[in-house]
């Protein structure tokens, strides 16, 4: 084995982008069937170092590139990305786009149509390529009906038809849930099983992608520091304190027996957390302040507004001015273009309570929280309650000015310069005033779309996967903001996958299933009924369920959870505000 | 068991329907063009088997643009008076002109919806690819404008509930959608756009799309009996144009 | 920081990014479009006979796809390509009634958006061009029209010119100068020729 050439050799290889970012040098060689995990925080550069792979890196994303990188004795370059397309096959985190033809037969033998493969094997192998990818059933479908899980197979389908030597997956099953990660883990090993192909993998949500028998992970991890060098090249064993230390402070999520390590921690001893009042309360700082969200001061927001009732377009449905600032949904049904996805809800979100939304994808999770928001009406059914605040799992969905400190200014009848530039401070946006939305980061437009909600002071927050795509820090971060704005008195309520921030920071949660409410209970008896998980979809993290095991009481958890978020935050003090 | 029209080649089909059209611009009779009408709804109703109700639903916005067009030119074209009491001047030449042009319109348009009931998308790419010699880069990235096409009007209604969240309530506590909040969900619309046409070509590119050699997977066929629609129809409207021209002998 | 050279963009073929975001943009124009028409339709039936005289006040927003992907992409023929393949689209995917015949149409409107910009080597971008640009695209489509309707006859020719070209020239043209300036800003167009074009030599890549 190790007389086989290696497959990609890089050598000196360096990106930088024209806003300074870069990743590299890097001096990698990946053996033909190797396994890989680029691992790393925010802005290290994970992603670039799959494109440089293929080609992306310089061909469609401009970036100064120097040193050289081949693909199976091919510069990758002087050759086209498409020149590549028999050796590399690539899955991208976003199946919506990553699947671009309107049938899944044509999508998965586009490639080898590409590769002027002759017409008579196409079919052939269009079938087999379905096969690895676990999507047989899906193979006369067309892709506009699929769901995002569904969508990700096809893709994988169509990145393995042309029997590619390498695969690059840059994010796989960042937008899935349990069942869509099962399928994706299968389908990858399936693949490298039978093509032996090497793969290069980025991935955030270690935990799930390692499954049950947590060996869905790469045995090799080359990990990045923020700085975009690389820290390290080998088993994740070779990585010491200091280096898992880095990566907690830099925001990286990690397999928890990692976090558990970097921070000095063992899995007997986590129960001793529960009573450990060490720990307890938010570190001083500039940090502490970073976290309340701008209540104080005067009212500027517009949720003095009550959602009242008018004739609707569709459905009976109505939506009626309430007395109080309790939003409350009765008889609820709840459809999509015709199509009803939930029925017969009944719900209450009372002020200074924070309640979690659960669900697997498709569950209607999305149009429910619309319809609590008033700005969808329900097929049947009535919400009542103050004119709720929303904030979209896309935050650039939400833009509507210019600049920052305009988009924080946004729809308030009566905008307040001192809160605003409060706001901007306490987001740490204060430098960003007066940059367009769209430039930031993905974590500076969510924080961005939370302080601009926050503003309007309404007394319902709704927030639709407000830790998507953030790193460990900043999801902390949003969860605190989200729990002092309950504590505050409001009314709040997050849709989310993360089962370990619903146990450690939600009072109550709301699980949908089945086209229907299935529970509204709290995360304590959530995670110890394994029918309801399993009607749900629902699948808890390793540590979670390792607690509930453990620990005596909801109490415990909350506390043992919000610790290790706490302990978190403490390492990363002194660095600054996280990106 | 699909139509007669749907197993013929879509770039012959596609010929033959701009040829007709633009064979119309040419009279400016309303006698043949009614012909041309009836027959195009028989030849639309057989070959491409489109059902009555469909056909009828998708007349009535050309029916709309044709009484306006009948309404506009009655008025405002200068010539013998219909009705000479009347108190708004109706012409002759301006109904006959108006009502000539509507019937382009009807013929166009049943034609159009014939072709497009009987030839999906898809096929039309693939076929152009290899009969009319269309470059792939274009034709498939158009075939993925259709996806991004279906994924607009979610998007889009994403967007406006977004913008909705802190925009202006009316009375009744409802959204207000003016035309400033148009403007800021288009534009909003136009930018996520963008971004996902970025990873749509990169997607495509990742796939190996170029104008290099290529093979078709399940290509769709041309034959004798493309040549038998093409004639046909060539020596039909021949013939509605001829008749009457014979029996008034021009 | 001086400007690098620009390439000789006659000797390479359009890159598939630029074909796509061309198609993309005729995607959202044509949905924008038929949203836009739906709500308006309503209108020019109450309008009567008069509502026919619509078409020549909307007609400027279709001439935007052809300066917009010119400004984006600075490649010659790319405004004349943008408004035939948003004319394929309206056609084969979006049903329009007008028929392939809609496709000619929108190459005179292509042709007449690029013409200015064709005449100043696609380096000036300022609202002259862009003002030019939506007159001559109306301007050209308005002759087409008007054999294909016989307006040539009507008492309201003129009427139907001048609203055609202010238009053109306010929604084809000036509108989209600010739609182009608008997108810039969000870097949304970081990775196409307009913005690559002017980055300093040290930055840009051949490919």
């Amino acid at each position: 084995m190790t007389a086989d050439p290696p497959l990609v050799q890089t050598a000196a290889l360096t990106a930088v982008y024209p806003t300074g970012d870069g990743v590299g040098p890097l001096d990698l060689t990946v053996r033909p069937g190797e396994s890989v995990l680029v691992l790393g925080p925010s802005g290290s550069g994970k992603s670039t170092v799959l494109r440089l792979l293929h080609g992306a890196v310089p061909q469609a994303i401009d970036a100064a590139v120097e040193g050289s990188v081949t693909v199976a004795g091919r510069r990758v370059g002087e050759v086209g990305v498409a020149d590549l397309a028999d050796l590399v096959g690539v899955l991208a985190q976003d199946p919506e786009s990553g699947v671009c033809l309107p049938d899944v037969a044509d999508e998965v033998a586009f490639p080898l149509e590409n590769l002027a493969v002759p017409a008579d094997r196409i079919g052939p192998a269009v079938d087999q390529a379905l096969a690895r990818a676990g999507a047989s059933a899906l193979r006369d479908r067309a892709t506009a009906q699929l769901s995002g899980g569904e969508l990700q197979r096809v893709a994988l389908a169509a990145a393995i038809a042309a029997e590619p030597r390498l695969l690059l997956l840059d994010e796989p099953t960042s937008m899935l849930d349990a069942a869509g990660i099962d399928a994706v883990r299968a389908a990858i090993a399936g693949a490298r099983a039978e093509l032996g192909a090497a793969t290069v993998l980025v991935e955030h949500r270690l935990d799930e992608l390692a499954g049950e028998r947590s060996d869905g992970l790469p045995e090799r991890w080359v990990v990045l520091g923020r700085d975009g060098r690389v820290r390290s090249d080998g088993p994740p064993e070779r990585l010491t304190v200091e280096h898992l230390r880095e990566l907690v402070r830099q925001g990286c999520w990690l397999p928890v027996d990692l976090e558990l390590t970097a921070l000095g921690l063992t899995w007997d001893g986590l129960a001793a957390l529960a009573d450990d009042h060490q720990y307890d309360g938010r570190p001083d700082g500039a940090n502490g302040a970073a976290e309340r969200p701008g209540i104080a001061g005067p009212s500027t927001g517009s949720g003095r507004g009550q959602i009242s009732s008018g004739r609707g377009r569709s459905g009976s449905g109505e939506v009626s001015p309430g007395r109080g600032e309790t939003v409350r949904a009765r008889g609820v049904t709840v459809g999509h273009r015709g199509r009803v996805v939930l029925t017969d809800l009944d719900l209450e979100l009372r002020p200074g309570e924070l309640v979690a939304l659960v669900g697997a994808n498709g569950s209607g999770k999305s149009t429910l929280l619309r319809c609590l928001a008033g700005l969808e009406r329900p097929i049947a059914g009535t919400v009542t309650g103050p004119r709720a605040g929303l904030v979209f799992q896309n935050p650039e969905h939400q833009f509507a000015a210019t600049t920052v400190r305009a988009e924080l200014a946004h729809g308030l009848p009566d905008p307040d310069p001192a809160a605003i530039e409060a706001a901007l401070h306490r987001f740490g946006l204060a430098g960003l005033a007066e940059h367009n939305p769209y430039r930031l980061s993905g974590g500076q437009q969510r924080r961005l779309s939370l302080a601009a909600m926050l503003l309007h002071d309404r007394p319902a927050l709704l927030a639709d996967e407000p830790g998507f795509g953030l790193d460990r820090t900043a999801t902390i971060t949003a969860l605190r903001t989200l729990q002092d704005t309950a504590r505050a008195g409001r009314a709040v309520l997050f849709s989310s996958h993360d089962l370990r921030a619903v146990a450690g920071y939600a009072d109550r949660v709301l699980v949908l299933g089945r086209g229907r409410l299935l529970a509204d209970t709290t995360p304590w008896r959530l995670l110890r009924d394994s029918a309801l998980l399993a009607e749900a979809g629902l699948r808890p993290p390793r540590l979670v369920r390792r607690l509930t095991e453990q620990l005596t009481g909801p109490d415990q958890l909350r506390a043992v959870l919000r610790r290790l978020d706490g302990l978190t935050r403490r390492l990363e003090t002194g660095t600054g505000v996280p990106r | 068991m699909s139509s007669w029209l749907e197993r013929r080649n879509p770039t012959v089909k596609l010929a033959v329907l701009t040829a007709v059209s633009l064979g119309t611009l040419f009279l400016f009779d309303p006698a043949p063009l009614l012909a041309l009408y009836l027959l195009a709804v028989l030849a639309v109703r057989r070959a491409a088997r489109v059902r009555r109700r469909t056909l009828l639903a998708a007349q009535v916005p050309f029916l709309l643009f044709g009484v306006g067009l009948v309404a506009v030119n009655a008025l405002s074209r200068p010539g013998q008076p219909l009705w000479p009491e009347a108190p708004v001047r109706v012409t002759v030449e301006g109904v006959v002109i108006g009502a000539a042009l509507a019937l382009r319109g009807l013929v166009i348009g049943v034609l159009t919806v014939g072709f497009l009931a009987s030839t999906p998308p898809r096929d039309l790419m693939i076929s152009l690819i290899r009969n009319a010699r269309l470059s792939p880069r274009y034709a498939y990235a158009i075939l993925a404008g259709h996806r991004m096409l279906h994924a607009m009007p979610g998007r889009w209604a994403t967007i406006r509930a977004a913008h909705a969240v802190r925009g202006p309530v009316r009375r009744d506590g409802r959204p207000r959608f003016g035309p400033a909040e148009f403007a800021r969900a288009a534009f909003g619309l136009l930018v996520a756009s963008i971004r996902s046409s970025e990873r749509v070509a990169l997607a495509l590119e990742s796939r190996g799309l170029g104008d290099g050699p290529r093979t078709s997977w399940r290509a769709v066929p041309l034959d004798r009996r493309d040549a038998v629609l093409a004639v046909t129809v060539a020596a039909t409207f021949a013939l509605v144009i001829m008749i009457p021209l014979m029996i008034t002998g021009h | 920081m001086t400007m690098a050279e620009t390439p000789s963009p006659r000797t390479r073929k359009l890159p598939l990014r630029d074909i796509v975001l061309m198609v993309m943009l005729g995607v959202v124009f044509g949905f924008l479009y038929w949203a836009l028409v739906q709500a308006w339709n309503l209108l020019a039936v109450a309008m009567g006979p008069a509502g026919d005289l619509a078409q020549h006040v909307l007609l400027g927003g279709w001439l935007l796809v052809a300066p917009i992907a010119i400004a984006i992409i600075r490649r010659p023929f790319v405004g004349i390509i943008a408004e035939v393949i948003a004319s394929l689209i309206e056609v084969i995917f979006l049903g329009s009634p007008v028929g392939p015949l809609l496709i000619f149409a929108a190459a005179l409107q292509g042709l007449g958006s690029e013409l200015p910009f064709a005449v100043t080597r696609y380096r000036r971008f300022g609202w002259p061009v862009y003002a030019l640009s939506g007159l001559l695209g109306a301007g050209l489509v308005f002759v087409y029209s008007a054999f294909r309707f016989a307006w040539f006859g009507q008492d309201v020719l003129w009427l139907r010119l001048v609203l055609q070209l202010a238009s053109g020239l306010l929604l084809g043209g000036l509108l989209a100068k600010v739609i182009v300036a608008a997108l810039t800003r969000t870097g949304v167009l970081d990775q196409f020729s307009i913005v690559r074009d002017a980055r300093p030599a040290a930055v840009r890549r051949d490919r």
